[in-house]
């Protein structure tokens, strides 16, 4: 039983595991930078311990940092929440060593996925397609320029080190693929000190659909369902629904091909705590594995809407050492739910961040509203992070309810100070495509350069 | 006023619960304060008051975040640059390396902060006259956390 664990994160995150915690009466520390004084976690939590500057990289990245805060607060165990250090197994390992429990996966188990290149051989090894490509890490300009032969135009070209939609690049011919290996090499040393490619088909109009699994340390993987999160604007989640819109009808059997698919590579990786498993799907029905996310996502709660299962608490249990609670069979998904990510941006000017103070703030409320935020009247959101605001999920009956309802939050949601992206979720609601179901990754560009350009009009 | 007066009317408040008596005479002025325990002592009463419990939303935090500029009194403030233990000696045994009154410059060690079993030398890194010592020895400390006011030469 963990007495005390500390939240090595921010913002929105921060918040919702310490509320796991406080609902499992775990006493919580928050660690901070100097900017982040007045945030939310920091007034949440029952202990919190400034840990340096703004920059991330002198506060929320220092291990050293957040280890020592550790120590002095004599807690048992740090949950790292999504981003920073929460896929950093040199970390985890860190905690290992000091005794500190990490609430994650095992680093054996990161080290098994430890980049995208190896995640591609071990679900080719479990019996799962990937999209046709290169082995491993392109070396050389003759080898992309081979693979991309081999395999057919358009290619994508991927940093293995990347994550969170960064480090990619599309080619269509050779001349775009040598300039655009070279330029992704650099920007990925840059980005991720890791300057590896690996070259991948381009699937044209693809879905994205994650599914969400636990893992518990005795070796019981389940997954939880899929997450269908094919609304993104330059490789930024938007929208995540689940279930799938795309998973009905026609290919209702794919549902349970591609969450078995998902288990048997966790299996491979001997994975344990929380994880989701990316997959393409094409038109046809193809799927094909993309990669693996070994840590809690910015989702969850579409999935925790669905099953009824809280994830946090999950991870919290399951690094403490308990069985999983709940077999394959007991998972069921009932009701439809859609999360709107809010982000402080501007739709009308490139969605350029918009920082600055929350002057007014009313959250949408009533039946089937869930709202996973640190915002609040009077906040001044930062320059020096994302620009999330927070995360807006509406849970009905079925996919109709659920967008009725959506809108209908959307339209209360008051926000003046900032330029949020409210307004383009409205937009979104109520395209056509999006309410049919009808929709790929390539749905936000079209609805930008599309004839249909206005947006709902700001609110005062 | 001699010792035998003195204890008599301490006998007097004792008998007669008053716990504050001051006289002043031509030449000398006494003040007797009493703890309600019936001890005599120069403290107040008894009753330690509790630490006001933080409010609900309030999180104690292990030290003000950022430190009130100290701009009027023209005092700097040396502050910690790390998280772990504050210590004002280099062994439990030794003198604190400063105290109130003691001349730094910028390269006189004023502190160890411990962290993760490694003993770290804290520089001044300011030339003056120590005037507070903000945190107690053996204290965790935070990033930022004032540790000493410093009035610089």
């Amino acid at each position: 039983m963990f007495e005390k664990v500390l939240v090595a994160n921010r913002g929105e995150i921060a918040v919702r595991i310490i509320r796991a915690c406080k609902e499992l009466n775990i006493r919580t520390v928050a660690v901070y930078s100097e900017i982040d004084a007045n945030s939310m976690h920091v007034q949440m939590a029952d202990e919190a311990i400034c840990i340096g500057k703004a920059a991330s990289s002198e506060s929320y990245l220092r291990i050293d940092r957040i280890i020592s805060a550790a120590e002095i607060a004599d807690v048992d165990a740090i949950h790292p929440g999504y981003g920073f250090l929460s896929e950093n197994a040199h970390f985890a390992e860190v905690c290992e060593s000091c005794n500190i429990r990490f609430i994650g996966p095992q680093p054996r188990a990161m080290n098994a996925l430890s980049d995208k290149a190896v995640s591609r051989a071990l679900a080719k090894k479990a019996g799962v397609d990937t999209p046709p490509g290169s082995e491993g890490i392109v070396e050389k300009e003759q080898d992309a320029l081979a693979v991309a032969k081999r395999i057919g135009y358009p290619v994508m070209i991927k940093a293995v080190a990347g994550g969170g939609g960064r480090g990619m690049r599309i080619a269509h011919n050779d001349i775009s693929l040598i300039k655009g290996y070279h330029t992704a090499r650099t920007e990925a040393e840059k980005a991720f000190g890791n300057s590896g490619v690996y070259i991948e088909k381009y699937i044209e109009n693809p879905h994205h659909i994650e599914i969400q699994i636990l893992g518990d340390n005795k070796g019981k993987i389940i997954h939880l369902g899929e997450r269908d999160c094919s609304i993104q604007r330059r490789n930024q989640k938007l929208i995540e629904e689940s279930p799938s819109p795309l998973l009905e009808h026609k290919f209702k059997k794919l549902r349970d091909k591609i969450g078995k698919a998902a288990v048997k590579i966790a299996e491979a990786a001997r994975y344990t705590n929380a994880g989701t498993v990316e997959f393409i799907v094409d038109d046809h029905g193809n799927y094909y594995f993309l990669e693996v996310n070994k840590r809690i996502q910015v989702e969850h709660p579409v999935t925790e809407e669905v099953t009824g299962i809280d994830l946090v608490k999950a991870q919290i249990e399951i690094a403490m050492g308990e069985p999983l609670k709940y077999s394959q069979g007991d998972i069921e998904i009932k009701g439809h739910a859609i999360e709107c990510r809010i982000n402080a941006e501007d739709p009308f000017d490139d969605f350029r961040p918009s920082p600055g103070r929350i002057e007014m703030y009313y959250q949408p409320g009533g039946r089937g509203i869930r709202m996973e935020t640190h915002a609040y009247a009077g906040y001044t959101i930062p320059p020096t992070y994302d620009s999330m605001i927070g995360k807006l999920i509406v849970t009905g009956k079925d996919r109709r309810e659920a967008i009725d309802r959506m809108n209908r939050a959307l339209n209360e949601f008051l926000i003046t100070g900032v330029k949020t992206t409210i307004s383009f979720q409205q937009a979104i609601m109520q395209d056509p495509n999006f309410r049919r179901g009808v929709y790929s990754t390539s749905f936000v560009e079209q609805l930008l350069g599309g004839a249909r350009r206005e947006l709902i009009e700001e609110k005062a | 006023m001699d010792l035998k007066d003195i204890k008599a009317i301490i006998d007097l408040m004792k008998k007669n619960s008053i716990t504050e008596f001051e006289l002043e005479q031509q030449d000398s002025k006494l003040r007797l304060k009493r703890g309600l325990n019936g001890g005599s002592s120069a403290s107040h009463g008894d009753e330690t008051v509790p630490m006001v419990p933080s409010q609900p939303m309030a999180a104690p935090v292990i030290s003000p975040p950022i430190a009130p500029p100290a701009a009027n009194t023209g005092e700097i403030d040396i502050k910690s640059p790390m998280i772990g233990t504050f210590y004002r000696s280099p062994s439990p045994e030794s003198a604190s390396y400063v105290d109130v009154g003691s001349e730094v410059n910028p390269e006189t060690v004023v502190s160890i902060i411990e962290a993760m079993k490694v003993m770290n030398e804290i520089k001044a890194e300011v030339k003056g006259v120590v005037t507070q010592v903000l945190v107690e020895n053996g204290k965790p400390v935070e990033f930022g956390q004032p540790l000493f006011k410093v009035r610089p030469t």
